[in-house]
């Protein structure tokens, strides 16, 4: 070992090394701020890349199909909204300072959150700072909204709740399950906020709908497990009659093949809310008979030629079926459209007071409409719907739709319990 | 934690029987990942992070193949001789270019290939998950063994993994081939001055383990969804299984392969909520007691 | 000398502040202080991590555990006991000391590859609680509600300006301190042991607590770029502790060249300037992993002494070009 190595010891590069910094910062482009002006900047953090891209893929579809409508019609006063996506790649850091560079450098006035979960938490923070308007088009976590420490008066969710979603789940779950002597459950939900949240608020409503039941095993995978073996021979050795599952995706998919070839479904009924989704169904090649589902987003569900129509149109222009996102990210553009036009302006407050309390007119509403309720910023009367699976379109039969005044009864005494009111 | 649940199971035959056959099934894809992650670091003393990728493009290439031919002995043949191939051309290109430097320049080429094959594979298939569906062979009713429950389709994949893990014991103890690999691996200059050339051995042993790879994706395409991205969870598992097996030891892979298997399924009754910490526990302890593995030569 | 050498450093710190904290008026924006505060995180954690790569030989896969640590201390400190910033810094810097007092215990007995797979297997372990503590730590969701800052000696680390200060206070003060450690017999001893481990036994030196040392002195600092991060974005999550986390700071110090002080902080400078364009850059945001590995790539294959470094060598070979006498230039790209 007679070669020395200078590592850092000279002086001089310390020196150098401030002159490199120097000249690094004068390259800060990116960094000096685009001013806000004729064009209406809207950003739209959401994840692009790696295994849950199609949210942002799906999310940018129905956004930019839907802005070309606005803009084609002439804008706002001739001014044309642009969109501006970012790349988190799932992460929540990346995506609280995604938003922060869409607004302070970008010039964007107006967020499309496009983000899962976690991710939507760290949005909601930096909109808490900026005081931008905000539209959540991903994130179910009903504390977003609900929770009054975490909501933000310029935030708004315009995608489905978990609480809501829970209070249709269990009450089909329980027709069923009363119907057939279901009585034993257990739930295989993946091991994160969501599912966890999910899976614990439906198992709360299956209790009080259908006191019978009788939890008698859980098992937890991880997001993104490749394989399910454990959980399934945990599932045969309870023999349960029923079980429940928030698993999603490409999870979702695994899940569901790799328990048919332990014929799982001939003894236990699977009650798994995010399956009726194209892209999960038309992936499971040998779909089992009636699994029971939610509709995340189906054509044939709510039954109108809006909804048609606008399912063949995106499936036209992008070669792919809508998702669940898609339909909520088109519905958050038409709020925000409705906001633009009706306030005249881009301002955050005068938008945000459009929007509390606004009712339009979507394919999607349980009748015709989406209304945005005013006291805590998240949408009602949407369509929910449960029943069992097809193999091909429709996918689903007998919808058995949600009943809003129930929701909406057991939410408010949810809220009260949780000590959000 | 439930110990109650942990206990109650290990004294019944059936929780035992499918639980340990469950374990099994999940350490044998682990192992043939594990193995060829052993091999190349064993022959070349290079830890290639990038074999979660090649497992990856396994089961696209799988997927691809089938959907053509409809037939799923082509796909997995395909499969693993397109990856065996594609880990020959990135060897030669551009991991050969890294060898005896710093192990983090070997890092950093394989995390600029994780990043690139990525997002190749949503640029070619899409962004959308996929599933191929279980072939028509395999649709069968399951095996039912004393309270115990095997699907056909694991039945096959258990023997097709145990042929393999003997093919590849022969290939290394018997033939020249090994010789010539064990050798290299022991002193590559010794070797290439005996007029082997060595630059040949380690593209052909890094071929191998993508092979390996490859074999192991297409095998898990019918049970598992595809999508970009799908080698990340992977890599970390096989690099753990290769710690506690003995990095370079086949056998210690296929051991530590099936204890990680065995601590995943029972882990999953006992420790519901902390399954994954106990991987990570178990490669902590071997570590600290015994750096070199299970089956490692010593450090 | 070593007081002399500490004074120009010193004065080269104080200038490099004085420009930092003049740069946003002169840019204009928010976005640039938005870019120092996080880029501050990174540089600091990764020369945090050089310490232990660079002049000590030791390559850690899992010194993320000490960005995660750092950032989960501080914020629940602030959030949940509701202790003063200073009395939160001084209890994250005591808490990262202490882990890594006892992780680095078990790790520096290893060598080379067994010594970064048992950090990473760490790291991967303290992930998997930050997961499983759902009750303290929220889990996957991260920290949510914010983190309150109060006031101190009239510090208020809720106006954005006054964080730009704090944090390039920080930077700048955390990368002197590390330079002058670098400078103490325990700095040399260190690049001793890297370049010959067997001969500082000879000499009486010991290895292992010299080693020891540094791997507290690298987790300290590494926790402090948690932090930063921490107070950045308002929250703490698990994948700052997760292996990709490491991953990224290794890249930056290769970028920057790991063989100059400054290398990292160049590194993370130019990397987050990198992946800022690409993602802002239309053609190319779609597929912003393909264009940053196709540049890792280049860097790995072509640039191997990265930016810094190579600077740095083009500067010694035109100052000496009877460079014959030499053997350096040719040295580092190659420990083994």
């Amino acid at each position: 070992m007679s070669q020395k190595r200078h590592l850092g010891v000279k002086r001089r590069d310390f020196v150098k090394s401030i002159g490199a910094l120097a000249a690094a910062s004068t390259l800060g482009f990116p960094y000096v701020s685009r001013a806000a002006g004729k064009v209406i900047r809207v950003g739209v953090p959401t994840i692009l890349s790696g295994r849950v891209a199609q949210v942002g893929m799906s999310s940018l579809n129905a956004i930019n199909m839907e802005v070309k409508k606005f803009n084609d019609a002439g804008g706002l006063g001739g001014r044309l909204i642009e969109i501006i996506s970012r790349d988190s790649k799932g992460k929540p850091d990346e995506a609280a300072n995604n938003v922060k560079h869409l607004i302070n450098s970008e010039g964007c006035e107006i967020i499309i959150d496009a983000e899962a979960s976690s991710g939507s938490f760290a949005v909601q923070e930096v909109v808490r700072e900026t005081g931008v308007l905000c539209l959540h088009t991903v994130s179910e976590t009903s504390s977003l909204t609900a929770d009054p420490k975490i909501r933000v008066p310029s935030a708004f969710r315009v995608a489905r709740q978990g609480i809501h979603d829970a209070v249709v789940s269990a009450s089909y779950a329980a027709t069923i399950a009363k119907k057939n002597k279901l009585r034993r459950w257990m739930s295989c939900s993946p091991d994160y906020a969501y599912g966890r949240d999910n899976t614990s608020l439906f198992l709360d409503y299956l209790k009080r709908f259908y006191p019978d039941m009788e939890l008698v095993g859980e098992t937890w995978p991880k997001l993104f497990q490749a394989d399910y073996t454990e959980n399934i021979t945990k599932i045969l050795q309870v023999k349960p009659d029923a079980m429940y599952s928030a698993l999603w995706g490409g999870d979702l998919v695994s899940f569901v093949d790799q328990s048919s070839i332990y014929a799982l479904f001939s003894q236990t009924k699977l009650f798994a809310t995010n399956l009726a989704d194209y892209t999960t169904m038309s992936a499971i090649k040998n779909l089992p008979d009636g699994i029971h589902s939610s509709n995340r987003y189906l054509k044939a569900y709510p039954a109108t030629q809006e909804n048609h129509d606008w399912a063949d149109t995106y499936r036209a222009a992008h070669k792919d079926w809508p998702t669940n996102w898609a339909w909520e990210n088109k519905l958050a553009v038409e709020f925000l459209v409705a906001a633009l036009t009706k306030a005249n302006s881009t301002d955050a407050t005068k938008m945000s007071e459009v929007i509390r309390g606004l009712t339009v007119k979507s394919p999607f509403g349980h009748n015709g409409t989406v209304t945005m309720r005013g006291e805590d910023q998240t949408i009602i009367n949407y369509a929910i719907g449960w029943g069992a699976t097809l193999r091909k379109e429709p996918f689903m039969k007998d919808v058995f739709p949600g009943d809003w005044k129930m929701i909406l009864e057991l939410e408010a005494e949810w809220k009260e319990k949780s000590g959000y009111v | 934690m439930d110990f109650e649940a942990l206990f109650s199971c290990v004294t019944s035959t059936s929780c035992i029987i499918t639980q340990t056959t469950g374990g099994l099934i999940s350490g044998m894809l682990l192992f043939l990942v594990a193995a060829g992650l052993s091999l190349i670091f064993g022959t070349l003393k290079v830890t290639n992070f990038m074999h979660g990728s090649l497992y990856m493009l396994g089961a696209y290439f799988a997927y691809t193949i089938f959907n053509l031919s409809e037939s799923y002995t082509l796909a997995v043949i395909g499969a693993a001789v397109g990856v065996g191939v594609f880990a020959l051309v990135f060897e030669r290109l551009f991991m050969s270019r890294v060898y005896g430097s710093d192990v983090l320049l070997q890092l950093l080429v394989c995390y600029a290939f994780i990043l690139i094959l990525d997002d190749a594979v949503k640029l070619i298939w899409g962004s959308e998950f996929l599933a191929m569906g279980m072939p028509e062979a395999f649709r069968k009713p399951p095996f039912f063994i004393a309270g115990g429950v095997i699907p056909v389709f694991y039945m096959f994949l258990i023997v097709v993994t145990l042929i393999i893990a003997g093919v590849i014991a022969l290939l290394i103890t018997k033939t020249r081939f090994g010789k010539i690999v064990r050798a290299a691996a022991i002193n590559p200059t010794m070797t290439s001055s005996l007029g082997i050339n060595t630059a040949l051995v380690f593209g052909s042993v890094f071929a191998l383990g993508g092979l390996l790879a490859g074999l192991a994706g297409a095998l898990a395409v019918p049970v598992r969804s595809l999508v970009a991205g799908m080698g990340f969870s992977i890599v970390i598992e096989s690099f753990i299984v290769t710690v506690i097996g003995g990095m370079g030891s086949i056998a210690g892979a296929l051991v530590g392969a099936l204890l990680i298997g065995l601590v995943r399924s029972f882990g999953a009754i006992g420790f519901p909520l902390f399954t994954e910490g106990l991987m990570f526990v178990l490669m902590v302890v071997i570590l600290v007691l015994r750096p070199s593995g299970l089956f490692g030569k010593d450090q | 000398m070593k007081t002399a050498s500490f004074k120009s450093d010193f004065l080269v710190a104080a200038i490099a502040l004085v420009i930092l904290l003049a740069l946003p008026s002169i840019v204009g924006g928010k976005a640039f202080p938005d870019f120092v505060i996080r880029m501050s995180a990174y540089a600091v954690f990764a020369t945090s991590l050089n310490l232990l790569i660079g002049y000590g030989g030791m390559v850690s896969f899992g010194h993320g555990l000490f960005f995660g640590l750092g950032a989960y201390s501080f914020a629940l400190m602030l959030q949940k006991l509701g202790v003063s910033v200073p009395v939160a810094l001084m209890g994250t810097v005591g808490i990262s000391a202490l882990i890594a007092l006892i992780v680095g215990a078990i790790c520096i007995r290893l060598k080379e590859i067994y010594f970064a797979f048992l950090t990473l297997a760490f790291q991967m372990l303290f992930h998997s609680s930050i997961i499983a503590w759902t009750d303290v730590t929220g889990g996957d969701q991260g920290l949510t509600g914010g983190i309150p800052r109060p006031p101190f000696l009239g510090i208020r680390l809720d106006d954005p300006v006054h964080l730009y200060v704090f944090c390039a206070v920080m930077l700048v003060g955390s990368l002197l301190i590390m330079r002058h450690l670098l400078q103490t017999p325990f700095g040399f001893s260190l690049r001793m042991i890297r370049d010959n481990p067997n001969r500082c036994g000879f000499l009486g030196i010991r290895v292992w607590r010299v080693k020891l040392l540094a791997f507290v002195v690298a987790g300290i600092f590494g926790s402090i770029g948690g932090l930063i991060m921490s107070l950045y974005i308002s929250s703490a999550y698990p994948d700052f502790a997760y292996w990709t986390m490491s991953g990224e700071a290794i890249f930056m110090i290769l970028l920057g060249g790991m063989t100059v002080f400054l290398g990292p902080l160049v590194g993370a400078v130019t990397l987050l300037l990198l992946t800022d364009v690409i993602s802002s850059t239309p053609a190319l945001k779609e597929y912003n992993m393909l264009v940053l590995g196709l540049i890792i790539l280049v860097f790995a294959l072509g640039l191997r002494k990265g930016i810094l470094g190579s600077v740095y060598e083009w500067w010694a070979d035109r100052r000496r070009p009877d460079s014959t006498a030499n053997p350096e230039a040719h040295a580092s790209g190659s420990h083994h």
